[in-house]
Protein backbone atom coordinates (compact mmCIF):
# COMPACT_ATOMS: atom_id res chain seq x y z
CA UNK A 1 0.00 0.00 0.00
CA UNK A 2 2.93 2.30 0.79
CA UNK A 3 4.25 1.74 -2.68
CA UNK A 4 0.94 2.77 -4.21
CA UNK A 5 0.99 6.08 -2.37
CA UNK A 6 4.56 6.60 -3.49
CA UNK A 7 3.48 5.95 -7.06
CA UNK A 8 0.60 8.35 -6.71
CA UNK A 9 2.75 11.18 -5.41
CA UNK A 10 5.33 10.49 -8.10
CA UNK A 11 2.68 10.69 -10.78
CA UNK A 12 1.35 13.97 -9.36
CA UNK A 13 4.87 15.33 -9.47
CA UNK A 14 5.36 14.23 -13.06
CA UNK A 15 1.95 15.56 -14.00
CA UNK A 16 2.99 18.96 -12.63
CA UNK A 17 5.97 18.83 -14.93
CA UNK A 18 3.78 18.01 -17.93
CA UNK A 19 1.34 20.67 -16.80
CA UNK A 20 4.11 23.20 -17.10
CA UNK A 21 5.32 21.67 -20.36
CA UNK A 22 1.93 21.63 -22.05
CA UNK A 23 1.51 25.34 -21.42
CA UNK A 24 3.04 25.65 -24.87
CA UNK A 25 0.84 22.85 -26.20
CA UNK A 26 -2.19 25.05 -25.97
CA UNK A 27 -0.76 27.58 -28.35
CA UNK A 28 0.31 24.77 -30.70
CA UNK A 29 -3.30 23.66 -30.88
CA UNK A 30 -4.37 27.18 -31.77
CA UNK A 31 -1.65 27.61 -34.37
CA UNK A 32 -2.61 24.42 -36.16
CA UNK A 33 -6.24 25.46 -35.91
CA UNK A 34 -7.57 22.05 -35.04
CA UNK A 35 -10.60 23.58 -33.37
CA UNK A 36 -11.27 27.08 -34.59
CA UNK A 37 -14.63 27.44 -32.79
CA UNK A 38 -13.26 26.74 -29.34
CA UNK A 39 -11.04 29.30 -27.76
CA UNK A 40 -8.52 26.81 -26.32
CA UNK A 41 -7.92 24.40 -29.23
CA UNK A 42 -7.98 20.74 -28.26
CA UNK A 43 -9.62 20.52 -24.85
CA UNK A 44 -7.10 17.80 -24.00
CA UNK A 45 -4.30 20.36 -24.08
CA UNK A 46 -6.00 22.80 -21.74
CA UNK A 47 -4.17 22.45 -18.45
CA UNK A 48 -6.95 24.06 -16.42
CA UNK A 49 -8.52 20.73 -15.55
CA UNK A 50 -5.34 18.66 -15.34
CA UNK A 51 -5.17 18.64 -11.53
CA UNK A 52 -8.81 17.66 -11.27
CA UNK A 53 -8.42 14.85 -13.80
CA UNK A 54 -5.29 13.49 -12.12
CA UNK A 55 -6.87 13.77 -8.71
CA UNK A 56 -10.06 11.96 -9.70
CA UNK A 57 -8.16 9.42 -11.77
CA UNK A 58 -6.08 8.50 -8.74
CA UNK A 59 -9.10 8.46 -6.46
CA UNK A 60 -11.26 6.35 -8.76
CA UNK A 61 -8.44 4.02 -9.70
CA UNK A 62 -7.43 3.56 -6.08
CA UNK A 63 -11.03 2.84 -5.09
CA UNK A 64 -11.40 0.42 -7.99
CA UNK A 65 -8.12 -1.30 -7.13
CA UNK A 66 -9.16 -1.64 -3.51
CA UNK A 67 -12.57 -3.04 -4.51
CA UNK A 68 -11.13 -5.50 -7.00
CA UNK A 69 -8.14 -6.58 -4.92
CA UNK A 70 -10.25 -6.93 -1.78
CA UNK A 71 -13.50 -8.41 -3.14
CA UNK A 72 -13.73 -8.86 -6.91
CA UNK A 73 -10.60 -10.79 -7.80
CA UNK A 74 -10.65 -13.16 -4.79
CA UNK A 75 -14.29 -13.95 -5.52
CA UNK A 76 -13.70 -14.87 -9.15
CA UNK A 77 -10.49 -16.71 -8.21
CA UNK A 78 -12.44 -18.59 -5.57
CA UNK A 79 -15.11 -19.63 -8.08
CA UNK A 80 -12.53 -20.80 -10.59
CA UNK A 81 -10.56 -22.62 -7.91
CA UNK A 82 -13.69 -24.27 -6.52
CA UNK A 83 -14.56 -25.46 -9.99
CA UNK A 84 -11.04 -26.71 -10.58
CA UNK A 85 -11.05 -28.50 -7.22
CA UNK A 86 -14.46 -29.94 -7.91
CA UNK A 87 -13.40 -31.26 -11.30
CA UNK A 88 -10.20 -32.68 -9.85
CA UNK A 89 -12.13 -34.26 -6.99
CA UNK A 90 -14.67 -35.73 -9.39
CA UNK A 91 -11.91 -37.14 -11.55
CA UNK A 92 -10.24 -38.55 -8.44
CA UNK A 93 -13.49 -40.11 -7.35
CA UNK A 94 -14.05 -41.54 -10.80
CA UNK A 95 -10.55 -43.02 -10.74
CA UNK A 96 -11.20 -44.49 -7.28
CA UNK A 97 -14.47 -45.98 -8.44
CA UNK A 98 -12.76 -47.40 -11.46
CA UNK A 99 -10.06 -48.95 -9.31
CA UNK A 100 -12.72 -50.35 -7.00
CA UNK A 101 -14.67 -51.71 -9.94
CA UNK A 102 -11.55 -53.29 -11.33
CA UNK A 103 -10.73 -54.81 -7.96
CA UNK A 104 -14.30 -56.10 -7.68
CA UNK A 105 -14.07 -57.52 -11.18
CA UNK A 106 -10.78 -59.26 -10.35
CA UNK A 107 -12.31 -60.60 -7.13
CA UNK A 108 -15.34 -61.77 -9.07
CA UNK A 109 -13.18 -63.50 -11.63
CA UNK A 110 -11.14 -65.09 -8.89
CA UNK A 111 -14.31 -66.34 -7.18
CA UNK A 112 -15.70 -67.67 -10.42
CA UNK A 113 -12.45 -69.48 -11.15
CA UNK A 114 -12.39 -70.83 -7.61
CA UNK A 115 -15.99 -71.96 -7.86
CA UNK A 116 -15.29 -73.58 -11.20
CA UNK A 117 -12.29 -75.38 -9.79
CA UNK A 118 -14.33 -76.50 -6.78
CA UNK A 119 -17.18 -77.63 -9.00
CA UNK A 120 -14.77 -79.53 -11.18
CA UNK A 121 -13.22 -81.18 -8.14
CA UNK A 122 -16.67 -82.07 -6.84
CA UNK A 123 -17.63 -83.43 -10.21
CA UNK A 124 -14.44 -85.43 -10.47
CA UNK A 125 -14.95 -86.81 -6.98
CA UNK A 126 -18.55 -87.68 -7.72
CA UNK A 127 -17.54 -89.28 -10.99
CA UNK A 128 -14.85 -91.23 -9.18
CA UNK A 129 -17.33 -92.31 -6.57
CA UNK A 130 -19.89 -93.34 -9.13
CA UNK A 131 -17.26 -95.22 -11.08
CA UNK A 132 -16.08 -97.01 -7.97
CA UNK A 133 -19.68 -97.83 -7.04
CA UNK A 134 -20.35 -99.06 -10.54
CA UNK A 135 -17.23 -101.19 -10.48
CA UNK A 136 -18.19 -102.59 -7.08
CA UNK A 137 -21.70 -103.36 -8.23
CA UNK A 138 -20.34 -104.91 -11.37
CA UNK A 139 -18.01 -107.05 -9.32
CA UNK A 140 -20.89 -108.02 -7.01
CA UNK A 141 -23.02 -108.90 -9.94
CA UNK A 142 -20.18 -110.80 -11.49
CA UNK A 143 -19.65 -112.65 -8.27
CA UNK A 144 -23.34 -113.49 -7.82
CA UNK A 145 -23.60 -114.53 -11.45
CA UNK A 146 -20.52 -116.65 -11.07
CA UNK A 147 -22.07 -118.22 -8.01
CA UNK A 148 -25.29 -118.84 -9.82
CA UNK A 149 -23.37 -120.33 -12.73
CA UNK A 150 -21.39 -122.58 -10.47
CA UNK A 151 -24.56 -123.53 -8.59
CA UNK A 152 -26.24 -124.30 -11.85
CA UNK A 153 -23.21 -126.32 -12.95
CA UNK A 154 -23.34 -128.23 -9.72
CA UNK A 155 -27.03 -128.83 -10.15
CA UNK A 156 -26.51 -129.98 -13.73
CA UNK A 157 -23.71 -132.30 -12.66
CA UNK A 158 -25.85 -133.67 -9.90
CA UNK A 159 -28.76 -134.15 -12.28
CA UNK A 160 -26.53 -135.90 -14.74
CA UNK A 161 -25.09 -138.10 -12.04
CA UNK A 162 -28.55 -138.92 -10.89
CA UNK A 163 -29.63 -139.59 -14.45
CA UNK A 164 -26.59 -141.74 -15.00
CA UNK A 165 -27.24 -143.62 -11.77
CA UNK A 166 -30.82 -144.11 -12.85
CA UNK A 167 -29.59 -145.24 -16.22
CA UNK A 168 -27.27 -147.73 -14.44
CA UNK A 169 -30.20 -149.04 -12.47
CA UNK A 170 -32.14 -149.33 -15.68
CA UNK A 171 -29.14 -151.04 -17.29
CA UNK A 172 -28.84 -153.46 -14.33
CA UNK A 173 -32.55 -154.23 -14.54
CA UNK A 174 -32.40 -154.57 -18.31
CA UNK A 175 -29.35 -156.80 -18.14
CA UNK A 176 -30.95 -159.00 -15.41
CA UNK A 177 -34.10 -159.22 -17.44
CA UNK A 178 -32.15 -159.98 -20.59
CA UNK A 179 -30.07 -162.70 -18.85
CA UNK A 180 -33.21 -164.16 -17.33
CA UNK A 181 -34.91 -164.22 -20.67
CA UNK A 182 -31.96 -165.44 -22.67
CA UNK A 183 -30.45 -168.03 -20.41
CA UNK A 184 -32.99 -168.27 -17.63
CA UNK A 185 -30.55 -167.41 -14.94
CA UNK A 186 -31.64 -165.15 -12.23
CA UNK A 187 -28.71 -162.87 -11.58
CA UNK A 188 -28.43 -161.08 -8.29
CA UNK A 189 -28.77 -157.32 -8.35
CA UNK A 190 -25.27 -156.82 -6.93
CA UNK A 191 -23.69 -159.03 -9.54
CA UNK A 192 -25.55 -157.40 -12.35
CA UNK A 193 -24.56 -153.98 -11.07
CA UNK A 194 -20.92 -155.04 -10.86
CA UNK A 195 -21.07 -156.40 -14.37
CA UNK A 196 -22.65 -153.24 -15.70
CA UNK A 197 -20.04 -151.15 -13.98
CA UNK A 198 -17.38 -153.43 -15.40
CA UNK A 199 -18.80 -153.08 -18.87
CA UNK A 200 -18.92 -149.34 -18.53
CA UNK A 201 -15.33 -149.19 -17.41
CA UNK A 202 -14.40 -151.32 -20.46
CA UNK A 203 -16.39 -148.98 -22.73
CA UNK A 204 -14.75 -146.01 -21.27
CA UNK B 1 -23.63 22.75 -34.33
CA UNK B 2 -20.95 21.65 -31.92
CA UNK B 3 -17.51 21.08 -33.35
CA UNK B 4 -15.99 17.60 -33.47
CA UNK B 5 -13.75 18.39 -30.52
CA UNK B 6 -16.44 19.69 -28.23
CA UNK B 7 -17.12 16.15 -27.00
CA UNK B 8 -13.76 16.27 -25.27
CA UNK B 9 -14.61 19.40 -23.25
CA UNK B 10 -14.22 19.10 -19.50
CA UNK B 11 -17.24 20.52 -17.72
CA UNK B 12 -17.16 20.96 -13.95
CA UNK B 13 -20.20 19.46 -12.27
CA UNK B 14 -19.47 20.09 -8.60
CA UNK B 15 -16.95 22.87 -8.01
CA UNK B 16 -14.72 22.01 -5.09
CA UNK B 17 -12.47 24.39 -3.17
CA UNK B 18 -8.90 24.48 -4.39
CA UNK B 19 -6.37 22.41 -2.51
CA UNK B 20 -2.85 23.80 -2.47
CA UNK B 21 -3.77 26.04 -5.36
CA UNK B 22 -5.02 23.12 -7.47
CA UNK B 23 -8.56 22.91 -8.78
CA UNK B 24 -9.94 19.44 -8.14
CA UNK B 25 -13.56 20.09 -9.09
CA UNK B 26 -15.73 17.08 -9.82
CA UNK B 27 -16.14 17.18 -13.62
CA UNK B 28 -17.82 15.09 -16.30
CA UNK B 29 -14.50 13.26 -16.61
CA UNK B 30 -14.58 12.41 -12.89
CA UNK B 31 -18.21 11.35 -13.23
CA UNK B 32 -17.42 8.86 -16.00
CA UNK B 33 -14.41 7.55 -14.12
CA UNK B 34 -16.76 6.89 -11.22
CA UNK B 35 -19.26 5.26 -13.57
CA UNK B 36 -16.47 3.06 -14.97
CA UNK B 37 -15.52 1.97 -11.45
CA UNK B 38 -19.11 1.25 -10.43
CA UNK B 39 -20.01 -0.44 -13.74
CA UNK B 40 -16.97 -2.72 -13.85
CA UNK B 41 -17.21 -3.59 -10.17
CA UNK B 42 -20.95 -4.23 -10.49
CA UNK B 43 -20.38 -6.47 -13.49
CA UNK B 44 -17.92 -8.58 -11.53
CA UNK B 45 -19.99 -8.74 -8.36
CA UNK B 46 -23.39 -9.21 -10.02
CA UNK B 47 -21.95 -11.71 -12.47
CA UNK B 48 -20.52 -13.86 -9.69
CA UNK B 49 -23.36 -13.43 -7.16
CA UNK B 50 -24.50 -17.05 -7.54
CA UNK B 51 -20.95 -18.39 -7.73
CA UNK B 52 -22.42 -21.11 -9.92
CA UNK B 53 -20.39 -24.20 -10.69
CA UNK B 54 -21.72 -24.03 -14.24
CA UNK B 55 -21.52 -20.32 -15.07
CA UNK B 56 -24.45 -18.40 -16.51
CA UNK B 57 -24.06 -15.79 -19.22
CA UNK B 58 -22.98 -12.89 -17.02
CA UNK B 59 -20.70 -15.06 -14.90
CA UNK B 60 -19.09 -16.35 -18.09
CA UNK B 61 -18.34 -12.77 -19.13
CA UNK B 62 -16.63 -12.12 -15.80
CA UNK B 63 -14.73 -15.40 -15.89
CA UNK B 64 -13.62 -14.87 -19.48
CA UNK B 65 -12.37 -11.37 -18.61
CA UNK B 66 -10.54 -12.78 -15.59
CA UNK B 67 -9.00 -15.67 -17.51
CA UNK B 68 -8.12 -13.36 -20.38
CA UNK B 69 -6.11 -11.05 -18.14
CA UNK B 70 -4.70 -13.96 -16.11
CA UNK B 71 -3.44 -15.64 -19.29
CA UNK B 72 -2.05 -12.33 -20.48
CA UNK B 73 -0.09 -11.84 -17.25
CA UNK B 74 1.11 -15.46 -17.17
CA UNK B 75 2.17 -15.47 -20.82
CA UNK B 76 3.88 -12.07 -20.82
CA UNK B 77 5.13 -11.55 -17.28
CA UNK B 78 5.53 -15.15 -16.16
CA UNK B 79 4.32 -16.88 -13.00
CA UNK B 80 5.92 -14.26 -10.73
CA UNK B 81 3.84 -11.63 -12.50
CA UNK B 82 0.67 -13.16 -11.06
CA UNK B 83 1.50 -11.34 -7.82
CA UNK B 84 0.54 -8.15 -9.62
CA UNK B 85 -2.57 -9.64 -11.19
CA UNK B 86 -5.10 -7.54 -9.20
CA UNK B 87 -3.59 -4.22 -10.29
CA UNK B 88 -3.27 -5.33 -13.90
CA UNK B 89 -6.82 -6.64 -13.92
CA UNK B 90 -7.98 -3.32 -12.47
CA UNK B 91 -5.97 -1.44 -15.10
CA UNK B 92 -7.48 -3.49 -17.92
CA UNK B 93 -11.05 -3.14 -16.67
CA UNK B 94 -10.62 0.58 -15.98
CA UNK B 95 -9.31 1.34 -19.47
CA UNK B 96 -11.76 -1.05 -21.14
CA UNK B 97 -14.72 0.53 -19.38
CA UNK B 98 -13.35 4.01 -20.01
CA UNK B 99 -13.13 3.26 -23.73
CA UNK B 100 -16.44 1.43 -23.94
CA UNK B 101 -18.44 3.96 -21.93
CA UNK B 102 -17.22 6.55 -24.41
CA UNK B 103 -19.19 4.71 -27.10
CA UNK B 104 -22.47 5.51 -25.39
CA UNK B 105 -24.31 8.59 -26.66
CA UNK B 106 -23.71 11.52 -24.28
CA UNK B 107 -20.94 9.50 -22.70
CA UNK B 108 -17.52 10.93 -22.01
CA UNK B 109 -14.30 9.12 -22.86
CA UNK B 110 -11.87 9.93 -20.09
CA UNK B 111 -9.18 7.88 -21.87
CA UNK B 112 -9.28 10.45 -24.69
CA UNK B 113 -7.40 12.86 -22.44
CA UNK B 114 -3.64 12.71 -22.63
CA UNK B 115 -3.27 13.72 -19.01
CA UNK B 116 -5.28 10.69 -17.90
CA UNK B 117 -3.47 8.19 -20.13
CA UNK B 118 -0.13 9.79 -19.31
CA UNK B 119 -0.75 9.61 -15.57
CA UNK B 120 -1.59 5.92 -15.90
CA UNK B 121 1.44 5.29 -18.13
CA UNK B 122 3.81 7.15 -15.80
CA UNK B 123 2.45 5.19 -12.83
CA UNK B 124 3.07 1.95 -14.74
CA UNK B 125 6.54 3.17 -15.71
CA UNK B 126 7.52 4.26 -12.21
CA UNK B 127 5.96 1.18 -10.62
CA UNK B 128 7.71 -1.22 -13.00
CA UNK B 129 11.04 0.58 -12.56
CA UNK B 130 10.70 0.45 -8.76
CA UNK B 131 9.90 -3.29 -8.96
CA UNK B 132 12.92 -3.77 -11.20
CA UNK B 133 15.30 -2.05 -8.80
CA UNK B 134 13.78 -3.76 -5.78
CA UNK B 135 14.24 -7.14 -7.39
CA UNK B 136 17.65 -6.71 -9.01
CA UNK B 137 19.13 -3.73 -7.19
CA UNK B 138 21.70 -1.83 -9.24
CA UNK B 139 21.88 -4.87 -11.51
CA UNK B 140 18.62 -3.70 -13.08
CA UNK B 141 20.72 -1.17 -14.98
CA UNK B 142 22.05 -4.21 -16.89
CA UNK B 143 18.76 -4.04 -18.78
CA UNK B 144 20.34 -1.28 -20.85
CA UNK B 145 23.22 -3.52 -21.96
CA UNK B 146 21.65 -6.53 -23.65
CA UNK B 147 23.68 -9.72 -23.11
CA UNK B 148 25.57 -10.93 -26.15
CA UNK B 149 25.96 -7.46 -27.61
CA UNK B 150 29.55 -6.75 -28.72
CA UNK B 151 31.39 -4.41 -26.35
CA UNK B 152 32.29 -2.10 -29.20
CA UNK B 153 28.71 -1.04 -29.89
CA UNK B 154 27.77 -0.61 -26.24
CA UNK B 155 28.45 3.15 -26.24
CA UNK B 156 25.84 3.47 -28.97
CA UNK B 157 23.50 0.78 -27.75
CA UNK B 158 23.19 1.85 -24.12
CA UNK B 159 21.94 5.39 -24.84
CA UNK B 160 19.44 3.97 -27.34
CA UNK B 161 18.24 1.44 -24.78
CA UNK B 162 17.91 4.11 -22.11
CA UNK B 163 16.03 6.37 -24.49
CA UNK B 164 13.68 3.60 -25.59
CA UNK B 165 13.08 2.73 -21.93
CA UNK B 166 12.30 6.30 -20.97
CA UNK B 167 10.05 6.81 -23.98
CA UNK B 168 7.81 3.96 -22.84
CA UNK B 169 5.35 6.07 -20.82
CA UNK B 170 5.00 8.49 -23.70
CA UNK B 171 4.37 5.85 -26.36
CA UNK B 172 2.07 3.97 -24.00
CA UNK B 173 -0.06 7.01 -23.21
CA UNK B 174 -0.01 8.67 -26.63
CA UNK B 175 -1.10 5.43 -28.33
CA UNK B 176 -4.24 5.12 -26.22
CA UNK B 177 -4.98 8.83 -26.26
CA UNK B 178 -4.59 9.19 -30.04
CA UNK B 179 -6.69 6.16 -30.82
CA UNK B 180 -9.51 7.38 -28.65
CA UNK B 181 -9.37 10.95 -29.93
CA UNK B 182 -9.02 10.02 -33.59
CA UNK B 183 -11.90 7.54 -33.56
CA UNK B 184 -14.28 9.81 -31.70
CA UNK B 185 -13.37 12.86 -33.75
CA UNK B 186 -13.84 10.96 -36.99
CA UNK B 187 -17.22 9.69 -35.82
CA UNK B 188 -18.28 13.23 -34.99
CA UNK B 189 -17.00 14.58 -38.32
CA UNK B 190 -18.88 11.98 -40.34
CA UNK B 191 -21.98 12.48 -38.22
CA UNK B 192 -21.68 16.21 -38.97
CA UNK B 193 -21.49 15.47 -42.70
CA UNK B 194 -24.55 13.25 -42.44
CA UNK B 195 -26.53 16.15 -40.99
CA UNK B 196 -25.12 18.76 -43.37
CA UNK B 197 -25.65 16.76 -46.57
CA UNK B 198 -29.33 16.12 -45.94
CA UNK B 199 -30.61 13.27 -48.14
CA UNK B 200 -27.10 12.53 -49.42
CA UNK B 201 -26.04 12.16 -45.81
CA UNK B 202 -26.83 8.47 -46.03
CA UNK B 203 -23.29 7.78 -47.26
CA UNK B 204 -21.45 9.42 -44.33
CA UNK B 205 -24.05 7.91 -42.03
CA UNK B 206 -23.18 4.44 -43.33
CA UNK B 207 -19.51 5.20 -42.80
CA UNK B 208 -20.25 6.47 -39.29
CA UNK B 209 -22.05 3.21 -38.52
CA UNK B 210 -19.09 1.23 -39.85
CA UNK B 211 -16.67 3.36 -37.82
CA UNK B 212 -18.80 2.78 -34.73
CA UNK B 213 -18.22 -0.97 -35.14
CA UNK B 214 -14.53 -0.35 -35.67
CA UNK B 215 -14.43 1.88 -32.60
CA UNK B 216 -15.75 -0.92 -30.40
CA UNK B 217 -12.92 -3.12 -31.64
CA UNK B 218 -10.41 -0.33 -31.03
CA UNK B 219 -11.84 0.35 -27.57
CA UNK B 220 -11.13 -3.26 -26.63
CA UNK B 221 -7.88 -3.50 -28.55
CA UNK B 222 -6.35 -0.40 -26.97
CA UNK B 223 -7.24 -1.59 -23.48
CA UNK B 224 -5.59 -4.88 -24.39
CA UNK B 225 -2.49 -3.22 -25.82
CA UNK B 226 -2.04 -0.96 -22.80
CA UNK B 227 -2.35 -3.94 -20.47
CA UNK B 228 -0.19 -6.33 -22.47
CA UNK B 229 2.59 -3.73 -22.72
CA UNK B 230 2.36 -3.24 -18.97
CA UNK B 231 2.81 -7.00 -18.62
CA UNK B 232 5.82 -6.96 -20.93
CA UNK B 233 7.41 -4.10 -18.97
CA UNK B 234 6.68 -6.05 -15.81
CA UNK B 235 8.42 -9.04 -17.36
CA UNK B 236 11.49 -6.89 -18.01
CA UNK B 237 11.45 -5.77 -14.39
CA UNK B 238 11.06 -9.32 -13.06
CA UNK B 239 13.28 -11.27 -15.43
CA UNK B 240 15.41 -8.55 -17.06
CA UNK B 241 15.61 -10.14 -20.51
Amino acid sequence: MRRTTALASASVLLADVTLAATGGGESVGEEVGVEPQASVGMPQLDPTHFPSQIFWLIVSFAVMYWLFARFGVPRVADILETRQDRIAADLDRAATFRREAEAAMAEHERLVAEAQAKARAHLDAALERVKAEAARQEADLERSLQRQISDADARIAQARDEALRALEDVAVDVSRAAVDRLIGVEVATDEAAAAVANARREAA
Amino acid sequence: MAGPLEQFMIKPIIPLPEIAGLDISFTNSSLWMGIAVIASYSLVMVGTRHAALVPGRLQSVVEIAYEFVADMVRDNAGKEGMKYFPIIFTLFMFILFGNMLGMFPFGFTFTSHIIVTFTMAICVFVGVTVIGFMKHGVGYLGLFAPPGAPKAILPVLVPIEILSYCVRPISLSVRLFCNMVAGHTMLKVFAGFAVALGALGIAPLAIAVAITGLEFVIAFLQAYIFTVLTCIYLHDALHMH
